[in-house]
């Protein structure tokens, strides 16, 4: 089996290059044969689609999925400067 | 007292999928502020079809928008055809250079670019060894001087730096920070800590934080959707 370290980057870099992700703002950790994605995204399909390209990417390890969904709020209080 | 408020956001990765989901968050915007500043990555792939997206939500606001591209919009080489897509949709496409805007009397000034890595002092990257590294430097360091020149020319009330890069290291506070060096650089802060500005606004690093400032005490803002949560944040400048 490949070296965590390894196999982390070949996740961050098929996130970053697949074209369904383009995806660069996900931390990749690996331990043992778990991955665990973080990050957060706008839509729940693109939470999977992430979640597939990363599996892809390191077949036979076990994808834990915590990236969370920015829910966009309505604006708050202006900040003076 | 007359105030500019300024509303702002950035990282707004537009794709097919989230057409018609942003514009609404827009609605009203007019009542709390008087410009809107986005700061780059427009798009995911840098896709025309995604630019088309990007300039159906932002078409006719009823307040003057101005934008710079991100990382993500160079991605298919076609950031000339989607600047043209938004300039048609009537936003201002800065790259690095000045615009200015009249509001309720006072005039606010606005610098903006994409910016771009290196780093920050002490821990970045110069112009030294391979061509390669050499000319990575060399991008920002020629972006940096454009912005001097365009502030060192701008004369208006207020002046605001306009970027999709960090210009400083406390708003990237929640990324990795072996990565610092392709998230900004300390060369677009002091381009403006030389010629003066109220506040820079920039982009790029979603798991960063909203808050920081520049060695010379410029604001600066990330205001990355993912790490404001909302659809824009407002900053206000006081009367000059
Ligand atoms: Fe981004
Ligand atoms: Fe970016």
């Amino acid at each position: 089996m490949d070296a965590p370290h390894y196999v982390a980057a070949r996740v961050q870099r098929a996130l970053a290059e697949d074209e369904r992700t383009v995806e660069l703002g996900i931390r990749v950790d690996v331990r043992g044969n778990q991955i665990f994605l973080r990050g957060r995204v706008s839509a729940p399909e693109r939470r999977l689609l992430i979640e597939d390209v990363a599996r892809e990417a390191a077949p036979g390890l076990s994808v834990h999925n915590e990236i969370t969904l920015v829910e966009v709020r309505e604006p708050g209080e202006e900040e003076h400067l | 007292m007359t105030q500019t408020r300024i509303a702002a956001v950035a990282d707004i990765h537009m794709g097919e999928d989230l057409r018609g989901h942003f514009r609404p968050k827009l609605h009203g915007i007019e009542h709390r502020a008087e410009v809107l500043l986005v700061g780059g990555d427009l798009t995911r792939h840098g896709t025309i079809a995604e630019a088309r997206v990007v300039a159906d939500e932002l078409r006719d606001l009823p307040i003057p928008v101005i934008a710079v591209l991100g990382n993500h919009d160079y991605h298919s080489d076609a950031e000339q055809a989607i600047t043209s897509i938004m300039r048609d949709a009537g936003v201002t496409v800065l790259d690095d250079e000045a615009t200015i805007l009249s509001l309720n009397g006072t005039t606010l000034g606005v610098v903006g670019g994409k910016g771009f890595g290196g780093g920050f002092a002490g821990k970045c990257a110069s112009e030294f060894g391979e061509p390669e590294t050499k000319a990575f430097v060399r991008h920002t360091r020629q972006i940096a001087d454009r912005w001097r020149q365009a502030l060192h020319g701008l004369d208006s009330d207020h002046r605001v730096v306009l970027s999709h890069y960090s210009p400083v290291k406390d708003t990237l506070m929640g990324e990795p920070t072996e990565i610092y060096p392709f998230l900004g650089s300390y060369l677009l802060a002091e381009a403006a800590d030389e010629e003066g500005a109220d506040l820079i606004v920039h982009g790029h690093a979603h798991l960063g934080t909203e808050k920081g400032l520049t060695p010379g005490g410029i604001q600066v803002r990330n205001v990355a959707v993912p790490v404001i949560g909302t659809a824009y944040m407002v900053y206000s400048l006081n009367a000059a």
